[in-house]
This record gives structure tokens, C-alpha cells and sequence, in this order.
């Protein structure tokens, strides 16, 4: 009872444990907040991944996969296959249809040949495609008038679905977001067009070269396709990379479609033309797969790998087959595709967790120094207590409990701190990386001018500790209003640097707990060293301090 | 020995008590085997000069401080205090001793009434402790009501004047109602008029039955006591 009494009595009639439930705060806040970003961009990262890639990815060499239509029939006849579907995937380079004139701006891109239809099945393709009509009035309504959405038609959706321009006919193209400098990002996450580029309708030329299965360069060719949408992946690698054409577009390109097969062995005709003994079939370089739900990648892998051996062995025994199916083929689960990505990210991850751990040794030292302090001072209140028959455990529990409950309540804002932090992230960095409003720095100054008045009246005064500290204020304010005042925007998330376009906002619930409950642990610790020197303390001496 | 002459029974006895104060390797002894019997409802004042070890010998009478090994021993109720047992020495200091100090030692951050029912509050767990709690609230209130402090219940120990603060220490030391008041220069740190009226109030409680140690420099006050014991470098020298 008494402990409670004293405790809170201690904690509520100085200044000194606000400090200290301020510092556990901010060293909770501060480790809550830089994991629960690092494990959403992982986690981001590798939700993201499936959906780009799927689960199992089957990539072959420059020679690329005969028989494709085969072994994916094969493949998903599998009833632990929920989709599967063939891709080329190679480099180009594009040419934009800005600036104006003749010198166009060209990039270099990856290149996608893909079936829209099946990749849909495999990949969140389909969602991924940006430009699509309002919904709903309400959704329109939502947007901003310059928005183009509000007047798109609902062709330009099912054009980038089918990779086809309905107007038209002609084959499409569709564009990682970024690919283009003409989307501009606004801070709601939409995009407006940047220097009156709106891509949907414009042609762009692709660049690709063929290799042959010798690894021989042809001679590059280039096809103009009609941009028909934009594809938002959230992986900033990606969108601004990559590139989706029609599967049979990039086969043709590449020469990697169906072609005859000449006998080189005998003569030619009369116009120079060897004789066609057969068809060499359509190859492509890659075969994405989905699992069901409930079967993981590995076990899929595993699956499909005894496909693939079938599937070589079935067409290298077979005579009438012209081409043959290497039975060398990479075969990786999405994680494994995304190593490159994904390891640094969880080393970076746990690297900060351990040094930003370290702060509860900060926190721990603190409370001590802060709680030693106290000690001292209250040192004939506690000779005074075990005069009244307070036992040396009494003693000690004041002193812990006024820790623990500096713990509890330091973690508990210091988790509600990064909860608002992290639920806001984006809103703060894009206020981050715009111009200060100028009432801010304005009354910044307003503020420092109040304080210079205060300064004044206290140097009147000659109250020395208020001029120190009207003088502090003044130039803190002062100077907080000069930086808002030339405060021009600061991107501290690049996406450029970082794969995301957004930075993850939610709370990791667990690291929130154990660094609260960490936080606790340590505050108790920190006050555990004085509350034992307290318990120690001799009665009479106690009594005679000070 | 130091022994009353009424012949009622003994609360509280000092036997051939030392106490040896070390400052690095150099010892100090204060008390050289003193003998001291305190018969139930005495009022014993301790005299003596400053140094003389007077405030060491309350300490050990009340369990505060200890004697050397194989110093001696303090019995109260005829019971042998136990200094190594810090449990029994607690519940000693809380429920049968009270203490009074010369500079009051009241917790600044207490008001009145709190600091009045603190020793009220040392173990008092459970539904036990509930009633001594309540109980302890009750007597609080009436003592500091017969104090003249019902006014300053909720007032803070700097708020009040040195007389005001010494009895709140009173009401405090008597809220569990020890039978023995232990008192260390009680009216020390106040002018004549209010040290009086501190005596006064000691001299109610103590026509209403209380064990008095009374522990002063001054001959007047101690000529308040109804036994004065003389203590000069650390013996007792003369019993009255």
C-alpha cells in the first residue's frame, strides 16, 4: 500500500520521470518503428514477388523450350497447379514517343512476350494494369479533375488485358509505370501526366535481338507497338523496367516461333531454296507456375521438376520430334528467383534490429542514472520508512515498481508513438519532401518573437536561469523557422534506392510487444541497481543524511 | 542497572548494550555497556550531553540500529529483540514502537493525513490489512483532530509550522498504538513556548498510559519525565 502511495507520489511531483518515460518512449518508439518499415518492405517484397513471378519458375537457356504447349498442358494437368503460362524473357531497347522532334528518348527495358490470359492465371497481371475507368461515380468522383482515369473507356482495360488495341487490331504494349518519365506520382498514389505525356494511344518502338541456340547474334529487329496501359507492380525494379508484348510478337522478334526446317544437305532448287523437310516448333524461355493454395513453393518445385524429366525424356525418344528439350533447365522456387532481392533485405532487417536493440542499454542507464539520483535524494525518506517498520523488500519495491511503471507507460506510448508514426509514414515523407507550408515557418518566427519577448523581460528581470531559457527557445524557434523557410523537399525514401513506390505502413505486432515488453524489462533492470542500494541503506545513517 | 523504583513491570531493558561506530579502520566506541530498565507506563527521560550516546541507545532501544556482536541485548516485553531477523525487527518498528524525531522527518510529498497513517500502511495486506488500514485511518484522523490539525489534513509538511509538524510526527509514531513512544530530542528544533505545549501533549499521552523514552540535553525538559537517567560518554551515571 505504501510502495503504491510513495510511488506514485515520486513519480507525479517531479519532472524527472516525465524525462525518463519520455527516453523509454522514444527507444521503444525508435525500434518499433525502423523494424516494423524493414519487415513490411520484406514482407511487401516477398508478397509482391509471388505475385510477379508465381511460384516456380522454369527457365531454360538461350535455346529456349520446344514443345511448349505440351509440357504446360502437362504441367497443368498437376492437381497441385493452380496456373501455368509461357514467357520469353529477354532485353530491348525502347524508343519513346517524347520529346517532340526528331531525337526520341530510348531505354533500355526487359522484355516480357507473354499470354495475357494464362500470365493472368499465374501473376497478378491483370490487377497489376494502372489505367482503368472509375468503378463506380463515387470513385470518380474521388478523383481529381485532371485525373485521366475519369475519362478513360473501358477499352483501354481489356486492351492491356489481351495485350491487343481493339481500335486497331495491331498488337500492344503495355509499360512498368516508371518506364515512361510521363507518369507523375502524386502524393495520394495516383499518377497524373507529366509533361502532357499521357502513354495509352502512343507508339513506341521495340528493339530486340535474336540469339540463336549457338549463341550466334542475328541481325536486330524492331516492331512499333501502340502503348495500351501501364502496369504498377509496386516494385519500383520493375516498374521501371519492364515491358509486356503478345508472346507470338516476341517469338517472331526473336526467332524463337515456329519455322521450317530446311535439309542443308541437299541441293537447292532452282531459286537458291533448300528443301523443307519439316517445322522447327515455338520455343520460349521461360514457364511460370502458381500452386494451389496450401501447396508451397518447394513442394511444387519438386513436382515439377519430375514433369520437366518426363516431358525431355518423352520428346528426346521420340524420332518425329525436329527439336530437342534440354534437359538442362533452371527450376527455382519465387524465393529463390528473388534471393538477390530478398537475403539483403533480411540481413539489413536483422542488423537493425540488434543495433537499434542496443538502445535498451541506453534506456537501462538512464532510468539508473535517473533512479540513483532519486535515490540519493530520498535517502532520509527511506530511513524515515524502516523507522515505521518498512521492510528492506518494501523499500526495494518502491523503487521497482516506480520503474516498472515508467516501463509500462514509456512502451506504451513509445508503441502508440510508432503506431501513428508508421500508420502516417507516407503522409510525413511526402510532407517531408514538399515545400514547407509558409504559415509554418511563419509562425515559426511569430513564435521565436514571442520568445524574444520573453527574453527581454526576464533579462529585466535578471532572472538568470529565465533568460537561459527564453534565450534557448528564441533560437531554437528561430532556427526551426529558417529551415522550413528554405526547406525545399528532401526525399529520404528514393524509390529508386529502395524497390518500393510506397513505404510499408503496418506495425509489426510482435516486435511491438517484445520491444515493449523489453523496454519494461530494461527500465526494471535500470531501476533495480538503486532500488537494492536503497534497501541497503542503514536506517540511522539515513536519517542523519543531509 | 538503571532500574525504576515503582516496581511495575518492564517493557522495555537495555542490557550492558556496546555499540562501536567504525570510520575506516578506526573504531569508535559510543555506548560501553549500558543497563537500562523502562518500566510499563515510565516516563524516562535520557540526559545527557551531545555525543554522549544518548540517540545511539534510543536506536538500539527501538530496533533501528543494533549492538555490537556479543554487545549486549535489548528485551521488550521480555521477549529478546531480534536484530538478525529482519522481519521480527520490521513488525517491532511498526506495530511496538513509535518514534519521534528532533527535525520531524515527515515525507514532503505526503500531506498531513498521509504522513499521520503511513506506519498504518506497512503491511497492511489483505482483508487483515483492510481493517488495519481502516482502523489506522480512523485513529490518524482522531489524533490528529485532538492535535488541533483537522485543518491541515490535506496541507503538505512544508506548509505547516515546526510545532504543527512535530505533531503530525506524534500522531504517526502513535497510529498503530505502540506501547512504547521513543522520542529523540523532541522539542530540540522548537522555541520554549512550542516545545512546551509538545511536552504537554507527550505528558496526555502519557497520563493516559503510555511508555515514554524521552531523549534531551536540556535538564528542563527532562524534568517533564518522571525518571531521568544521566548518560556520560556512553554509561549510564546516575538513575533519579
Amino acid at each position: 500500500m505504501y510502495a503504491a502511495l510513495l510511488s506514485n507520489r515520486y513519480l507525479t511531483s517531479r519532472l524527472i520521470p516525465f524525462i525518463a518515460i519520455g527516453a523509454v518512449g522514444l527507444c521503444v518508439a525508435l525500434v518499433v518503428t525502423v523494424v516494423s518499415v524493414m519487415t513490411g518492405f520484406l514482407d511487401m517484397l516477398k508478397a509482391s514477388g509471388r505475385t510477379i513471378v508465381g511460384d516456380v519458375i522454369v527457365s531454360s537457356g538461350l535455346g529456349g523450350i520446344p514443345y511448349s504447349d505440351e509440357l504446360l498442358a502437362t504441367i497443368r494437368a498437376n492437381p497441385d497447379v493452380q496456373g501455368a503460362t509461357p514467357l520469353i524473357d529477354t532485353i530491348g531497347l525502347l524508343r519513346m514517343p517524347y520529346p517532340a522532334g526528331p531525337q526520341k528518348e530510348v531505354s533500355h527495358v526487359q522484355v516480357w512476350a507473354v499470354d495475357p490470359a494464362s500470365l493472368a492465371t499465374v501473376t497478378d497481371y491483370a490487377k497489376d494494369l494502372y489505367w482503368r475507368p472509375p468503378a463506380t461515380e463515387a470513385a470518380a468522383a474521388a478523383m481529381t479533375p485532371e485525373d485521366p482515369r475519369r475519362s478513360l473507356k473501358p477499352a483501354v482495360l481489356t486492351d492491356g488485358e489481351t495485350l491487343v488495341q481493339s481500335s486497331t487490331g495491331r498488337p500492344g504494349i503495355t509499360l512498368g509505370m516508371h518506364v515512361s518519365v510521363g507518369n507523375s506520382r502524386q502524393r495520394d498514389g495516383s499518377y497524373l501526366p507529366r509533361y502532357g505525356w499521357f502513354m495509352p494511344g502512343h507508339d513506341v518502338t521495340l528493339t530486340v535481338v535474336p540469339v540463336s541456340g549457338q549463341g550466334k547474334i542475328a541481325e536486330p529487329r524492331e516492331q512499333i507497338f501502340p502503348i495500351v496501359n501501364e502496369v504498377q507492380t509496386g516494385i519500383y525494379e520493375v516498374d521501371r523496367n519492364r515491358i509486356y508484348i503478345p508472346l507470338t510478337e516476341g517469338q517472331r522478334l526473336l526467332r524463337l516461333d515456329e519455322a521450317p526446317l530446311y535439309d542443308l544437305s541437299a541441293e537447292p532448287d532452282a531459286a537458291g531454296n533448300y528443301p523443307i523437310i519439316g517445322t522447327t516448333p515455338a520455343r520460349i524461355t521461360k514457364v511460370l507456375v502458381r500452386a494451389k493454395p496450401g501447396v508451397s513453393a518447394d513442394d511444387l518445385k519438386k513436382s515439377i521438376g519430375s514433369i520437366y524429366a518426363d516431358f525431355a525424356e518423352r520428346i528426346a525418344k521420340d524420332p518425329t520430334r525436329t527439336a530437342r528439350a534440354s534437359s538442362i533447365v533452371n527450376i527455382l522456387t519465387w524465393e529463390e528467383q528473388l534471393r538477390d532481392l530478398i537475403t539483403p533485405v533480411e540481413k539489413e532487417r536483422e542488423m537493425m534490429r540488434v543495433l537499434f536493440s542496443l538502445i535498451y542499454l541506453v534506456c537501462a542507464g538512464l532510468i539508473l542514472s535517473i533512479f540513483w539520483a532519486i535515490v540519493v535524494e530520498k535517502t532520509r525518506d527511506i530511513g524515515i520508512l524502516r523507522a515505521i517498520g518498512a521492510s528492506r523488500l518494501g523499500v526495494m519495491w518502491i523503487f521497482l515498481r516506480y520503474g516498472l511503471v515508467i516501463g509500462v507507460v514509456g512502451s506504451g506510448l513509445g508503441v502508440a508513438l510508432a503506431w501513428m508514426i508508421i500508420r502516417n509514414i507516407n503522409a510525413i515523407h511526402l510532407a517531408i519532401g514538399s515545400d514547407a507550408p509558409s504559415g509554418m515557418w511563419i509562425g515559426g518566427y511569430v513564435a521565436a518573437g514571442l520568445c524574444l519577448i520573453g527574453l527581454v523581460r526576464a533579462l529585466w528581470r535578471q532572472r538568470l536561469l529565465s533568460v537561459l531559457l527564453w534565450l534557448l527557445g528564441t533560437l531554437v524557434l528561430a532556427l526551426a523557422a529558417t529551415l522550413l523557410l528554405f526547406h525545399k523537399g528532401t526525399l529520404i525514401w528514393d524509390p529508386s534506392v529502395y524497390y518500393f513506390t510506397i513505404i510499408p505502413d503496418q506495425v509489426d505486432w510482435t516486435t511491438a510487444w517484445t520491444t515493449a515488453v523489453g523496454g519494461i524489462l530494461f527500465s526494471v533492470i535500470g531501476a533495480a541497481i538503486p532500488a537494492s542500494k536503497a534497501a541497503d541503506i542503514d536506517p540511522v545513517e539515513a536519517l542523519h543524511y543531509g | 542497572m538503571a532500574e525504576p523504583t515503582s516496581g511495575a513491570r518492564t517493557i522495555l531493558e537495555a542490557r550492558s548494550v556496546r555499540r562501536t561506530y567504525a570510520f575506516g579502520t578506526i573504531g569508535v566506541p559510543v555506548l560501553l555497556g549500558a543497563d537500562l530498565v523502562v518500566a510499563e507506563g515510565e516516563w524516562l527521560a535520557i540526559l545527557g550531553s551531545s555525543g554522549s550516546g544518548k540517540s545511539t541507545l534510543l536506536h538500539l532501544l527501538g530496533g533501528l540500529d543494533r549492538p555490537d556482536p556479543d554487545g549486549g541485548e535489548v528485551r521488550f516485553a521480555g521477549q529478546r529483540v531480534a536484530f538478525g531477523r529482519g522481519g521480527a525487527l520490521d513488525t517491532y518498528r511498526n506495530r511496538d514502537i513509535g518514534f519521534v524525531f528532533q527535525f520531524y522527518h515527515l515525507l514532503p510529498e505526503l500531506t498531513v493525513l498521509e504522513n499521520a497513517l503511513l506506519p498504518s500502511l506497512v503491511g497492511a495486506w489483505g482483508p487483515l490489512g483492510q481493517e488495519r488500514r481502516k482502523a489506522g485511518r480512523a485513529l490518524a484522523l482522531s489524533l490528529l483532530a485532538e492535535f488541533g490539525l483537522s485543518h491541515r489534513l490535506t496541507h503538505r509538511p512544508a506548509q505547516l509550522s515546526g510545532g504543527e509538524r512535530q505533531r503530525v510526527a506524534i500522531a504517526r509514531a502513535l497510529v498503530n498504538s505502540p506501547r512504547v513512544l521513543l522520542a529523540d530530542e523532541p522539542t530540540g528544533n522548537l522555541d520554549t513556548h512550542t516545545g512546551a505545549g509538545i511536552l504537554d501533549l507527550l505528558a496526555a499521552r502519557h497520563a493516559a498510559g503510555l511508555t515514554l523514552v524521552m531523549v534531551t540535553h536540556d535538564p528542563e525538559v527532562a524534568r517533564r519525565a518522571s525518571r531521568v537517567v544521566r548518560l556520560d560518554d556512553g554509561r549510564i551515571v546516575a538513575d533519579r
